[in-house]
């Protein structure tokens, strides 16, 4: 039975994986807590990375070990069974959008008629959720590297300001949003992975952070030319059970040595 | 090319094959890549109607190996790991291949990114482009795609100032579609079965090739409330041109082609 939340929802996140590193069990389960249905039906839109294999099964496994219904709605792989687009995502309980390039997945969205159907989901109030590319597209702009180098691009503007994700992960990005911020960019906020902004309606009710350190911050120009920061309060979520992270310094460089090793035996033979 | 003549203008549609459906006969390839004129000539290509698929690509260059051509690809989702200079690159070119998918998402990105310039003056200034499925239909001015389900009817870059539908023979509801459409007034246009490739130059159709012996390209338009479909002569690239004198060296010689 499906419930819908009261208001219009939408969960922007600055960096979500599915997999077990630290705070991205976390914000899964708290994404699937946002529909009041107590097996919600998701359904992920991988196409900002041109819809791959290997998304749609990590979504599957994460998500898989949950009480709800899986789907997904690739726009460049044939699936066995046609679905009806619009159909299908206007009975979801929640969307959940990936990342990739924010250009694609909006060029690609207007040319199938999508965003109009997003639009209708969001105010029919099925939970909206996406991470990254997939978190920006909901606001006026976006910071994308889908050119090379971090640009503004435009978003949907279902939400107003702008939204730069990766924050401190990708410098670059965050060097590329001051700027724009500074010089006349709407204000928005910075991101960071593992974090997520829940939007009820336009307003900001919550920022949560499954990563220690993480956080979200106001990003205004300060009317000198610069640009203001300002971190917002948060509330952390934890991970269902230890996470499990990337390899210590010591074994990656293990490793290093033996890939170097196998590559010199290669170049021998 | 000789000074002060334009370049020729050419797209070779394929109805369905080449290294994407056809693995073991490289017959459509090689017709292509016989068309630059040159020796080992350098072929770009282009995957976004398949979202940039990994495998997609593997599979190309397992077909374009470096020996026989210069083989490089352009991803639009994952531009860090591709040629910085999108116009630069696909201008330097031999020959441009698009891959099959969805040719609604293919003209999207393209859009996205001012592909759809890039290609038109590429042609312009000779660069052979050729492509399958979706690959095909993207050149002509309309055409139809049954990628989503039921069939659709879809614009492309209109280089080619027909319509277009691909997998001819093999696909009866697109067939059916198509013809619905050119009744109602989509303009004439070109149809081509899996294994069939048509070679425009400029506009026109200047020849129809195919990999399979009994594929056919189709020239298909309405004509007073019937829609008329007439089979174009079709060369079939896998016949020897001359009797061979020895059977036995000829056979290794010729790539037989899977029908």
């Amino acid at each position: 039975m499906s419930a819908a939340p009261a208001e219009r929802v939408i969960f922007a996140s600055g960096g979500h994986e599915f997999s077990r590193r630290t705070g991205n069990e976390a914000l899964r389960d708290y994404i699937l807590g946002l529909s009041a249905s107590d097996r919600p039906r998701i359904c992920l839109l991988p196409t900002a990375s041109g819809d791959p294999r290997e998304q749609i099964s990590a979504f599957e496994r994460a998500f898989g070990e949950l009480q709800c219904s899986l789907s997904h709605i690739s726009l460049f792989r044939l699936e066995a069974e046609p679905v009806t687009v619009r159909e299908h995502l206007l009975t979801r309980d929640i969307l959940y959008v990936g990342g990739g390039s924010m250009v694609n997945l909006l060029a690609i969205w207007r040319a199938h008629g999508i965003d109009e159907i997003l639009r209708e989901a969001w105010k029919r109030r099925i939970v909206i959720a996406g991470q990254s590319a997939g978190a920006m597209c909901w606001f006026k702009f976006g910071i994308t590297r889908s050119s090379g180098a971090p640009g503004v691009a435009p978003g949907i503007g279902l939400l107003p300001g702008s939204l730069c994700v990766h924050y401190h992960s990708h410098p670059e990005r965050r060097a590329a949003y001051r700027h724009a911020v500074a010089t006349g960019l709407p204000p928005g906020h910075g991101l960071d992975d593992q974090t997520g902004l829940l939007f009820r309606g336009c307003e900001l009710v919550e920022v949560v952070s499954g990563r220690r350190g993480a956080g979200a911050w106001r990003v205004e120009a300060d009317g000198r030319g610069g640009c203001r920061e300002e971190r917002l309060p948060q509330r952390a979520i934890a991970d269902p059970r230890p996470a499990i992270d990337e390899p210590s310094a010591a074994v990656r460089e293990l490793r290093q040595v033996r890939a170097a090793r196998a590559r010199a035996r290669f170049a021998r033979r | 090319m000789v000074f002060g003549v334009t370049a020729q203008r050419q797209i070779v549609t394929f109805g369905g094959g080449g290294f994407s459906m056809e693995s073991g006969n490289p017959l459509l390839d090689e017709f292509v890549l016989g068309l630059t004129g040159r020796s080992r000539p350098r072929v770009c290509f282009l995957p976004q109607a398949s979202g940039d698929a990994d495998h997609y690509l593997v599979r190309f260059y397992r077909a374009f190996d470096a020996e026989r051509c210069s083989p490089s690809h352009l991803s639009l989702f994952r531009r860090l790991k591709s040629p910085k200079d999108p116009h630069e690159h696909l201008l330097s070119q031999d020959l441009i291949y698009v891959g099959g998918g969805s040719v609604t998402s293919l003209m999207g990105v393209w859009r996205a990114h001012g592909i759809d310039e890039i290609l038109r003056e590429a042609w312009e200034k000779g660069v052979v482009l050729c492509g399958l499925s979706a690959g095909s239909l993207c050149w002509f001015s309309e055409g139809v795609s049954t990628f989503h389900g039921p069939p659709e009817r879809i614009e492309g870059l209109g280089l080619l100032p027909w319509s277009n539908t691909v997998h001819y023979s093999s696909e009866p509801n697109r067939r059916a579609a198509y013809h619905r459409w050119l009744l109602d007034g989509m303009r004439p246009g070109y149809a081509a079965d899996d294994g069939a490739a048509l070679h425009f130059v400029g506009e026109q159709v200047a020849q129809v090739v195919a990999s399979r012996p009994d594929a056919r390209g189709y020239r298909v338009e309405s004509r007073s409330g019937r829609v008329v479909t007439t089979r174009l002569a079709t060369r079939y690239l896998g016949a020897p041109e001359v009797t061979p004198l020895i059977r036995s060296a000829a056979a290794g010689a010729i790539p037989v082609p899977r029908a």
